[in-house]
Formats: C-alpha cells, structure tokens, sequence
C-alpha cells in the first residue's frame, strides 16, 4: 500500500542480507501475508517465526523424525507440516495456545516426502511418498476419500514406465490440476476433482524430475532435473475431462522456453523460485562449499541478471516472499537468511519540502514563483483546494490478493466449484493471537 | 455550497469579489503547492456561520458523566469490542469504565508517576499505558494485572499504540526518542532517535509498514518500521507546533493537530494539506482530535474553551459543539460501532463525559 513511499524503484529483486534467522532449519517458507515464516527441521518441529518481531511464535512440536515440507492455507491459518515419521499434520494457528492445536493428523504407510494444500480449500491435501506415490486425501465430509494417483499407460513401451516413480507433485496455482514430475523425465497432469490423468509431457534430456514451480501470474512453470538444468516453461491449457467419457490424455513433448544452468561449475540446483510477478526467477546452487542464489530476469528473454553471495554457509533451499522483493534462503547450519532490497538512507528525508538531487542542478525561476500574491487570495484557492471531497475509509487492499494469485476464477467452472464446497474456515479475517512470553522462559 | 461563503467574515478591506489576477482563482493550482500559503490572517472567524448546507448533522447528547479521577486526564479509549472505555490521569490510574452504564469497572493501578496515553491491543485483552516514571505497562484487562513492563525511556513516556496485529507496540518519549517494542517478550526492538523535543504522538499505518511520529519540535516525521528509515518529514508553520498526529483508517492521510488552532488532514505522498479545520481553541495543550466513521464522517477534537467540536470531514464545517465540561478537553475518542463519543478534561473538572447521537439508538 505504501509501495511509492517505501520504495521508490519499480520492485525488483534482492540484493543484501537484511537479517538471519538462527532456526535449525532444512527449510523455509513465506506465509501468503509475508508476514510469516515457518521453518521445517530435521528434529520433527516446524518453527512459525514472526518477520515484525523477528522471533519465533508458534512451535508446531508432533512429528518424531525429520519434516520434510511445510504449506500455507491461503489466509495463512493453517499449516500443513509433512514428515518422515509417515505423519501429515495439520496446525490451527488461530488456536490461542503454543504448540498450536492440531485440527486433523493424516498417516500413510511411508514417509512423506512432501505435502501441499489445495489452494482453494485446506481440506483437500496432496502428499507425495516416499516409495512414490502420490494421493490426493479429501477430508470433508461429503467428499471424503483418499485417491491415489494413478499413470494411465499406454499400450506400447510399458516395461519402461513401469519403472518410473512419481518424485515431485503440486497442485497449480489454479487448484485445477496436479503436476507430477517422474523419475523418467516426465510430468504427468491429473485433473484433481476426477483425479483421471490428463496429459503426459515428456522432457527430453532432464532425468529425474527434481522439483516443479509455478509462476503465480503469466502461466508458467519451471521443473528442476538430474541434468543440472532448470527449464521453463509455458503452461499448456486442458479441456475439462467430460463425466462418463473416457478421455483421451494429451501426449506431448514440451518444448522449454528457457533453460538455466550454471555453465562454468556446472553445479546443480536444490531449488528455485519464482518472484511474485513471475519476473524474476530465482535458483538456489547446490554448490557445497558457497552459498549463491542466481537470479534471472524473465521479463527481459531469461537473462542471467545476478548472482547473490550469501556467505560461506552452503545453500539448501530459498523461497521468494509472496508480496515483496524479499528471499529467504536457508543454510545447511540451519540459519535462515532474509534477504532484502535495501533503499538507501535518504537524509532529505529530515528536511520538510527537501529534496535530495543527484547532481548539481542549475535552478531556473519560474516565471510567477517569487511573487507576491494577495493574501487573501492565496487563501480563497487554499480554500477551493479544500473543497475536494477525501476518502479516508476505502481504497484498502486486501493483503493477500487471490486474483493474483490465480486462485479466483470463472463462475460456473465445475472443478473450482467442487473445491470450493464445504470451505474450510480460513476467513481473511482471522487474528493470529499474540501470546505473552514469560520472562524466565526463553526460547 | 459557496466556497466563499465563508470569507465574508474574514476579508479586511479588499473587496474579494474583485480578485482576478493573472492566478484564476478557479483553475485548479497545478503549480507544486507554493510554499504553505500563510495562514488567512484572521483564523477564529473563518468558519462559514450557517451555510446552506443539506448535509445530517449530529446530534450528540450528554448521556454520563464520569467522575472518579483526581488529577487531569490525559486519555480516553473505547475497547475495539466497544463494550469498555478506558481512561488515564495524572493521579497514576488506569480507569476501566463501561460506556453504557457509566459504571467504574475497574482501576489498573502500579504506575508511580502520572500516566500520558493509553493503547488497547486490537483483540481488546491487553491496554498499554504510557508514564512519567519513564516506563510502559502492559495490562491484563480482565485481571487488572501488568503483564509486561516496559524500560527503557530515559524520560517521560508520553504517547503509546499499538500495530493492527497487536505484535509491536510504539511509543514516544520526551527525550525525542521513538521506541518499537516487541510485545510477546517486552523487550525494546528498536530506538529511533526521531526527534529534538517531546514526542507527543505516534502511530502505526494499518499493516504496521509506517510510523508516523510527530513533537514539539514542530515536526511530523513518517518512518520505516522495519529499517527504521526517515521516509518523509512534514513541516508546519513556525507557529503551527503539531502536537498530535495520526492515520486516517485506510492510511492514505494523517490528521494532526497543531498549536494554531487549527486540524490539518495531510496527503503525505504529496507533501499537502488537504483539509484545514478550525474553530476551536488550541494554543497550549496537546489536544487529540479523531475520526468519527460510525454514522456521518466527523472530525472530533477537544478545546480549550472547554467543548468539543465535531467538524464535517468534507465540508470543514462546525457541525456540533457539545458544552458542559469545565475544564480544557483535552482527549476525545469515538466508539468503533456506535455514534458515542467520550471526552475527557483536565483540572478542574476531572470528568469523563460520554455523548451519543440519539438517532443511532
């Protein structure tokens, strides 16, 4: 909202370090509002860390073995923490008590290696295993089910997918459809009310499908893979399966619009991320002895535009703020590293009516500037002036705008509408309360 | 309604009728607003007397008055529920009071100098209160118990609010110094060295991004939260020392008060007065003035003619002077749902005074 007074530049990616998180963390995920971030660590807690205060406010203590991923409901009231000890649980933060309540704990018969919400509904949960598998658990109460998903194979060449296993799954920024990366290179799409697969992309040359991401705006996606390369690409569009008909799934090689890898070291990538207007995107290098994020700016054809050195402790995963130029990078010290785009101090500023000027400029009177005007005009049109009626009520944006985030969509569109039934409670209006830290008690 | 209506009062010989320069008076200045044009020499009287004006006006009445303080109040707060006021005095006290019976609830006593502001958290649980004794508490409402204490002022606390989220709180001292605390540990975040003189008022911007400060040093300063940056530095007229300052309720404006008499609604972005309201009386007190957005849009504010004046917030109009105090009325506060408004007043009239707008009941 403030965004011309905070920062005068058109936003742009992160340059410096603008504080670090001492959290024991293997990762770190920005809450919608940005004003959150929850830290998943190999001891089973996740920590909710406030960015106002800087400190942690919420220990989201259940699992006994490492948490490998953690999500955010849209409004940022629940978290979603996904563990190794074959547990998904889900945290009430508008619960006043720490560690928060727990309103749902899902179990599987192995290690979850990753889970996300619906990013309409928290009730619908997508989670990946480690033997991978990959299930889409339904916890309302008309829909409840858990499905996995299942790669429809073709006749042909079966003994070949056979052996492939599912190693990265999301949901769009839609809702509408899974994503699933496979050990052989593809990314399989199912559509997630009917969970029937609906294409079937193949990547030539990637290998083991490391990691997917998508842009909130701009429909496109960005896979990281075995190879060392980061590819990008442009979302395709599906037809909406028709109930009762079987449908044929779309076969296709995608072309990628971009490929990103680091040609001198040729290291690999541990994750990446995109900015949240999808003009940057940014990838975290798995060199083991630095710590670098390399940026690039895909509004100008995918050129490398930086690359930040976050010091000697060596990188394993970054994540781009939600609203804002801000990154945060985790260490493998388990430091969380928030990265800014520092405006530099402008004395000026201490001065009413005081500008600062780059360089010296020769000052040119205008024509009427030094005259002297009756007194009561200048105070007539003073008073005319006034009379333009202000509003001091409306104009207030929503923190977390869903239209940009894609999440809002047609009326009438059946896969939207059967996420949106039975809503969870994750209202907009809800408070996270602040809980008194006694002074003895230190975290 | 004529804009000129209310000049007739205030022209001194010049027939105004006759002013055309080469400055149009009608066409919309588009020159950056020259250096803040003096002030009409004549101030008092530049309220037009009656318009024909169509807009509602209030029509407050006196519904309680509320006496139990023994030295000057400095504060009143309506809880964000509505259902609780809240006022703080000279005498070391917090009073809890309920707006609707009149009734004294409670006293959040501990302070052992005289209290200056009081904040409530937005879930209404907690109220900070700001004091001489160079400290800040944060109270239990409910058990009337401090919380958390807040040191760290090298002098009097005098102003004190708290951020939508109820996570930091802010406050200002009479050493210039701005302090952002951290509400769940009770621990100073951060100083600014804001200014030179008193720090009379600070406030948070709805999502907590600014601050805006403002003190006797006749400076209104707008500030980084998170890096603590001057982003901005408004100044009034010699004469105008500003001493209360605060967001409109979207953020896009700030209100402040100054020694001239006069309330001044500021686009900060631009630099420029928007709105100037006058009438009252305000050449020595910091006298708070506020919002009122539950029925008409009103600005509220004490005086030291011993009334409160409630301005129509476009028209700049006097639209209700509510009488009865005996003292300067030096804090204001208007209820978040209903058309109440609490005032309160110095020595030696030590009351609360609870006014409502019949319409709305």
């Amino acid at each position: 909202m403030n965004a011309s007074l905070l920062n005068p530049f058109t936003v742009t990616h992160p340059t410096a370090v603008q504080t670090s998180l001492v959290s024991g963390a293997s990762f770190a995920r920005f809450d919608p509002t940005g004003k959150f971030v929850a830290a998943g660590r190999s001891d089973g807690s996740a920590a909710i860390w406030d960015l106002d205060t800087r400190a942690v406010i919420r220990w989201c203590e259940g699992h006994v073995k490492a948490v490998t991923s953690v999500d955010w409901s849209r409004n940022s009231r629940y978290v979603l923490t996904s563990s190794k000890d074959w547990n998904v649980i889900i945290w009430d933060l508008a619960s006043p008590v720490d560690p928060p309540q727990r309103c749902n704990t899902i179990r599987f018969d192995a290690p979850v290696v990753s889970a996300y919400f619906h990013p309409r509904n928290s009730r619908i949960v997508l989670a990946l295993l480690s033997t991978g598998e990959a299930y889409v658990v339904d916890s309302r109460k008309e829909h409840r089910a858990r499905v996995e998903l299942c790669e429809t194979l073709s006749e042909d060449d079966d003994d070949e997918r056979a052996r492939s296993i599912m190693t990265t799954a999301r949901f769009d920024p839609s809702g509408r459809h899974v994503f699933v990366g496979t050990s052989t290179g593809n990314v399989l799409v199912f559509n997630s009310r009917t969970k029937i697969m609906v294409a079937r992309h193949r990547i030539a040359g990637a290998g083991n499908m490391k990691s997917l991401e998508f842009a909130k705006v701009g429909r496109r996606f960005a896979t990281n893979s075995s190879d060392r390369t980061i590819r990008q690409f442009i979302l395709p569009t599906y037809p909406s399966p028709i109930v009762g008909a079987e449908c044929a799934i779309l076969e296709t090689e995608l072309e990628p619009t971009h490929r990103f890898n680091d040609p001198i070291s040729k290291v690999s990538w541990h994750a990446m991320s995109y900015s949240p207007d999808g003009e940057w995107l940014a990838g975290g290098s798995a060199d083991p002895a630095t710590h670098k994020i390399y940026i690039w700016d895909i509004s100008n054809d995918g050129q490398f535009a930086t690359a930040l050195d976050g010091g000697r402790e060596p990188l394993i995963d970054i994540h781009w703020h939600p609203q804002a130029s801000r990154l945060a990078s985790t260490t493998n010290q388990g430091s969380v590293l928030i990265w800014h785009c520092p405006s530099p101090e402008r004395w000026g500023a201490f001065a009413g009516g005081f500008e600062e000027a780059d360089e010296n400029v020769m000052y040119e009177e205008g024509e009427a500037e030094f005259d002297i005007e009756n007194e009561v005009e200048l105070a007539m049109r003073k008073k005319l002036q006034e009379d333009e009626a202000v509003d001091i009520l409306g104009g207030v944006e929503n923190v977390v705008d869903h239209k940009m985030n894609g999440v809002a969509g047609d009326p009438g569109d059946e896969d939207l509408e059967w996420a949106d039934d039975e809503p969870d409670d994750d209202w907009q209006e809800w408070r996270l309360k602040v809980i008194m830290v006694d002074d003895d008690d230190a975290y | 309604m004529d804009p000129l209506a209310g000049m007739d009062d205030s022209t001194t010989d010049d027939d105004n009728a006759s002013q055309t320069t080469e400055d149009d008076p009608q066409v919309p200045d588009n020159h950056p607003p020259a250096p803040q044009p003096p002030q009409p020499a004549p101030v008092p009287q530049a309220l037009p007397p009656a318009t024909s004006s169509t807009r509602e006006r209030p029509n407050y009445e006196l519904r309680h008055t509320l006496r139990g303080h023994t030295q000057s109040i400095s504060a009143v707060k309506f809880s964000p529920d509505g259902t609780l006021i809240a006022s703080c005095a000279a005498d070391n006290l917090v009073k809890i009071w309920s707006p609707f019976t009149g009734d004294l609830i409670r006293n959040l006593s501990g302070h052992t100098k005289g209290l200056s502001d009081i904040a409530w958290s937005t879930d209404g649980v907690y109220l900070a209160s700001a004091s001489d004794d160079t400290s800040v508490r944060i109270w239990n409402v409910d058990s009337g118990l401090t919380t958390k204490h807040l040191k760290g002022h090298s002098s009097f606390v005098f102003c004190v609010n708290y951020n939508t989220a109820s996570n930091l709180l802010v406050s200002g001292g009479c050493d210039g110094d701005v302090r952002i605390w951290n509400v769940a540990r009770g621990k100073c975040m951060k100083t600014l060295h804001a200014h030179l003189d008193y720090v009379t008022a600070v406030h948070f911007n709805r999502d907590a991004t600014l601050i805006v400060s403002c003190a006797l040093d006749g400076l209104i300063r707008i500030w980084n939260t998170t890096t603590g940056q001057c982003l901005k530095t408004l100044a009034e007229g010699h004469d105008a020392v500003c001493q209360h300052v605060q967001f409109s309720p979207n953020s896009k404006y700030i209100l402040s008060t100054a020694h001239d008499s006069a309330i001044r609604l500021w686009d900060y972005h631009t630099s420029r007065c928007l709105k100037t309201y006058m009438g009252h009386r305000n050449e020595k007190f910091c006298i708070a003035a506020c919002f009122s957005v539950t029925g008409g849009k009103w600005i509220v504010s004490g005086s030291e003619d011993q009334k409160v004046y409630i301005w129509d917030l476009q028209s700049r109009e006097v639209v209700q002077i509510l009488e009865g105090h005996e003292g300067v009325v030096v804090a204001v506060a208007t209820h978040p749902q209903q058309n109440m408004i609490a005032s309160g007043s110095i020595e030696p009239d030590l009351t609360i005074r609870i006014w409502s707008d019949r319409g709305s009941t």
